[in-house]
């Protein structure tokens, strides 16, 4: 996995005009967000750019687990990949958590603007906390991704997905507005991803008096945890099912 | 002339019904249509709920559905235009074809075309989750003056994405300026705040872009305004559209000769 992770740096820093695709989608819309949050102020703006932060790192790893087998198959080099003893998610999962930490950017990015071209107040009330709760929301995306990933193992049109799961993510989240807001029906599937508690556990770190889900800071990472660790296992079950079958039809570089 | 306008003709529909079977050939009937389903739905909700929370007095409800149901034209006249001459650096199609002596404006338009069609679908399922899903009220619509609004953004749109298909031509590969361009228009074309949000400076550039234009059109028609009352609208984005598609022939004939004296036709 660490060798993944620096292979895929050095592909990143051989040609990184890549990075604009995965985070322009979320880079607009927080701007978008902040102009239709303008007239208000205090913890409210930090809400839309914790959310525009969230929506970067899930931008830069759902492209990155599309991108993972896509791309191996498009430079041939999906069956060396594959031939290699290491297990495919491994790989991957080194891949994607790059991926992640790198849409970091576009959190820095936007923080820069709301405090320079909006004077929004960006303070962190606790700065430890966020950074764990950073982290470990950094975590849970990429396991997430790699859910996703295992699909696209069997599929030419990973990239296609992709563009479907990206909004349907940020909306089931609450990136940008509480999940209560949301029809009712919809909470389950919102509070089954783990990044739903991500946010909420980095704005309890983040925002003072902060009320969010009724968990808590702690109660939030400890169900973010076990999510993460229920989508590691479905991912790595899906990875071997996966790959047995691309190898039984003998479809794994087709495209 | 005759004979070459007919010539021109027969290059525009063989592109035109080649670039839909090439779409299918990689691209299942079923994948299209999710997509088609589901674009749309997922932007229009984002932007709604954020909306609700903000509670902004200048935005509402409708302006923002409408806003984002126009707006997703934009997916398929823009980013897939846009990588049209990419995907045929990617293929090593690109110096097959420019080796042909057909009219370059026929055959990309042509494979364009497509596109069109599938442009006035997207936003017609759009305008559908509009009023289903988000409540937007339609009794006062002029259904002619937003059908003709949906036709001309498309239209508009695409002129614009082949624009941006030329750049292709000359760089590496056009997806990353098409990703830039497909969501940009969020930012400047009044699909979810007025233009006057932005800085004074900003604002000719939201001019440029056909897509200003459709969205003033499309709310108007939603509220009752005739085809007559939004005329002066849809001509200037008509007029912008077919500014834009100028502009990237002129490009598409320039880079061409470009990479033909450098040899760099596929360089990637």
């Amino acid at each position: 996995m660490w060798s993944s992770f620096k292979h895929q740096a050095l592909i990143f820093l051989a040609d990184p005009q890549w990075i604009i695709p995965n985070i322009i989608a979320p880079f607009v819309l927080t701007l978008v967000a902040l102009l239709l949050f303008r007239n208000m102020t205090g913890p409210v703006v930090l809400y839309a750019v914790l959310g525009g932060g969230m929506m970067g790192m899930w931008g830069n790893t759902l492209y990155s687990s599309a991108y993972s087998i896509e791309s191996d198959r498009w430079n041939g080099t999906m069956e060396s990949v594959l031939a290699s003893p290491s297990p495919l998610i491994w790989i991957v999962a080194g891949r994607t958590m790059w991926n992640a930490l790198i849409g970091i950017i576009n959190a820095i990015f936007i923080f820069i603007i709301a405090e320079v071209a909006f004077q929004a107040p960006i303070s962190i009330a606790d700065p430890v906390l966020f950074f764990l709760a950073l982290f470990l929301t950094l975590l849970s995306l990429s396991a997430l991704g790699l859910v996703f990933c295992s699909f696209f193992v069997l599929t030419r049109s990973g990239r296609v997905l992709t563009n479907g799961l990206e909004f349907p993510i940020y909306v089931g989240t609450g990136t940008m507005f509480p999940i209560a807001l949301l029809p009712f029906w919809t909470h389950p599937l919102s509070l089954s991803l783990g990044p739903t508690w991500g946010i909420d556990a980095m704005r309890y770190a983040a925002i003072e008096g902060y009320a969010g889900l009724e968990t808590g800071f702690a109660g939030d990472v400890l169900i973010m945890l076990a999510l993460t660790g229920v989508y590691l296992a479905i991912s790595i079950w899906l990875f071997v099912v996966m790959e047995k079958r691309a190898r039984r039809d003998a479809t794994l570089g087709r495209f | 002339m005759g004979f070459s306008l007919s010539k021109s003709g027969r290059v525009f529909w063989s592109s035109a019904v080649l670039a839909r079977k090439a779409l299918f050939s990689w691209f299942s009937p079923s994948l299209w249509l999710m997509q088609l389903f589901t674009i749309s739905l997922f932007q229009i909700a984002f932007f709604v709920y954020v909306t609700k929370y903000v509670n902004n007095p200048d935005v509402s409800v409708t302006y923002v559905a409408v806003g984002n149901a126009l707006q997703s034209v934009a997916y398929v006249s823009v980013f897939s235009v846009s990588n049209i001459t990419s995907e045929e650096k990617w293929q090593g199609t690109l110096t097959p074809i420019l080796a042909t002596p057909a009219n370059r404006f026929s055959l990309f338009v042509g494979r364009a075309m497509f596109e069109v069609f599938n442009g006035i679908l997207t936003v017609a399922i759009a305008f559908f989750y509009a009023a289903v899903i988000f409540g937007v009220d339609f009794s006062n619509t002029d259904i002619v003056a937003l059908m003709l609004v949906v036709l001309v953004t498309s239209f508009a749109m695409t002129g614009f994405g082949l624009m941006i298909s030329s750049l292709g031509l000359y760089l590496r590969t056009a997806m990353v300026i098409a990703n830039i361009f497909l969501f940009i228009g969020l930012l400047f074309c009044g699909v979810n705040f007025p233009v006057s949000y932005l800085p004074s400076w900003l604002q000719p550039v939201s001019h440029a872009i056909p897509m200003t234009y459709g969205t003033d059109a499309a709310r108007a028609a939603v509220s009752g305004s005739s085809v007559f009352d939004i005329s002066s609208l849809l001509l200037q984005e008509l007029a912008v559209g077919i500014a834009a598609l100028v502009v990237g022939y002129i490009l598409f004939i320039v880079f061409e000769n470009v990479a033909r004296r450098k040899g760099t036709m596929e360089e990637f």
